[in-house]
């Protein structure tokens, strides 16, 4: 009986939990087109995610363009197919790795200090004071920081793209041995307009589940400073796992 | 304007915080409400707000339902001030998010006001003491001139000089911009410097109220034990 009764009572959260997230989404959409805007506000949200997060997405887009043609060489040249490596490489990272790597990565970097930052606005009543100096937490908190990672990860899922099909060229052609122009022909000439905006239609609703999901978290987090490591944590968790299941969702819409 | 609170409750989960609490908020007058900490006398101050719902009851700002949210200031328990702005940006916070600049004159008479040094006018909360937070903290209340203030514990975390202090500045503050102060607090000496009349809330009820001049002289089981240590000290004296 016991045991029934925490199922139902984790079923019960859920539920809550659920229609809470949807409430929240909500009242996003009903102030976001609703004055004011704070434009400055937004506009430089945007620029301090984007400055600080190239390097990371840099770092990540090159590494991982170069293991991709080191792990599809060992594939490869075992069925003499080592002139695809080019096009695996630029396939993979537009299509799954470059939307996936990067929003995970920002889910981490931006995605936790959203949370921490909300989470102790919370707990100093900064929040409270906003709305006593008549400021809409929507418009003020969580406009900017949706609008900026929905804008932000494109850009960022496109950076990672090029700097990772140049980490695949660099290991292709000074480590495998590859010709340089023939490397470069082939990765354009494989490259279709739907494989990149895939990507970035994914990198886009990545960005949005992020940001709603570290504010959410942020707002509703627990009293002191246990209330803000779990608002973080819970941030970084659940919006990695949505990130994966999301990545199935919209691969089975764009297969 | 009178603030009318009428059959007031409020539980959190089984826990009732306050129960069936009604009291008359008079029109520039200085209202202290008193009690032990964790009798809701925040909670009360915040659902006065409308900072969060009450279970039953209403509140009325003069004969209106609603607050006019530009009519009211608010000074926090710990300031809550935004640790991201400078203290020129937390006082004038509402003409700094509106992109107007032109702020720096009025925010330096502000800070007279409150006794704060110029100096202090690009530093970050960080950056100054727990003092001075609270009298930033009561500039950024007072600098849309609002009609009504609330003040939240205010010399919670302040020495006894500084407390005095803040005292000394919220009496002159109210007075001369003809303010209705609500001051919540639990601190005896606060409440009869600054107070015209109480309320003294005990178990989430009304216990007794009046005149703060008369305090120490009303007769209530739960008062007198609340006031036990002051008269204590008063008598050593």
């Amino acid at each position: 009986m016991d045991f029934i009764e925490k199922i139902g009572k984790i079923f019960f959260y859920l539920i809550f939990s659920i229609g809470k997230i949807i409430h929240f989404i909500f009242f996003f959409f009903k102030y976001s087109f609703k004055p004011k805007f704070y434009l400055k506000n937004n506009l430089k949200y945007f620029v301090d995610i984007f400055i600080s997060s190239i390097p990371i997405i840099a770092l990540t887009g090159f590494f991982s363009g170069m293991v991709l043609a080191l792990q599809s060489y060992t594939g490869f040249s075992r069925f003499s197919a080592e002139s695809a490596i080019p096009n695996i490489v630029v396939l993979t990272l537009t299509r799954e790795l470059g939307p996936v790597l990067t929003a995970l990565m920002i889910s981490a970097r931006v995605g936790s200090s959203i949370a921490a930052e909300i989470a102790t606005m919370r707990v100093t009543e900064q929040i409270d004071a906003l709305k006593t100096l008549n400021t809409n937490f929507y418009n003020y908190l969580v406009t900017p920081r949706v609008l900026s990672l929905t804008l932000a990860l494109p850009i960022f899922v496109t950076l990672v793209d090029f700097i990772g099909v140049m980490g695949g060229y660099i290991v292709s052609v000074f480590r495998l041995g590859f010709n340089e122009n023939i490397y470069l022909m082939n990765t354009l000439n494989f490259l279709s307009f739907t494989d990149y905006f895939s990507g970035i239609v994914k990198a886009s609703i990545f960005g949005f589940i992020i940001a709603i999901v570290s504010c959410y978290n942020g707002l509703y987090s627990g009293k002191g400073s246990f209330g803000v490591g779990t608002a973080t944590t819970n941030a970084v968790v659940t919006s990695s796992i949505l990130i994966l299941i999301f990545n199935y969702i919209l691969t089975e819409l764009f297969f | 304007m009178n603030i009318e609170i009428k059959n007031l409750s409020k539980s959190f989960g089984e826990v009732s915080v306050l129960k069936n609490i009604s009291m008359n908020i008079k029109d520039k007058k200085s209202t202290i409400i008193l009690g032990k900490s964790g009798c809701g006398k925040s909670v009360l101050l915040k659902i006065i707000y409308q900072l969060i719902n009450c279970d039953e009851g209403e509140v009325f700002y003069g004969k209106n339902k609603e607050i006019d949210i530009d009519t009211f200031g608010m000074l926090f328990q710990y300031g809550a001030l935004f640790d991201s702005l400078t203290v020129a940006q937390n006082i004038a916070f509402i003409d700094h998010i509106n992109g107007i600049t032109s702020y720096k004159n009025k925010v330096l008479l502000s800070m007279k006001d409150v006794g704060l040094d110029s100096i202090n006018y690009d530093k970050f909360p960080s950056e100054i003491s727990g003092g001075m937070k609270k009298r930033v903290a009561l500039a950024r209340a007072i600098y849309k001139n609002p009609k009504v203030i609330f003040l939240d514990e205010p010399t919670t975390g302040l020495d006894p000089i500084n407390s005095d202090m803040i005292n000394e500045l919220i009496l002159r503050i109210i007075k001369k911009k003809k303010m209705t102060a609500i001051t919540i607090t639990h601190d005896i000496q606060s409440a009869l410097k600054t107070g015209d009349e109480f309320f003294f809330i005990n178990d989430g009820i009304v216990e007794c109220h009046g005149n703060c001049s008369e305090m120490l002289k009303i007769k209530n089981l739960k008062l007198d034990e609340f006031l036990a240590g002051v008269k204590k000290l008063q008598k050593t004296r």
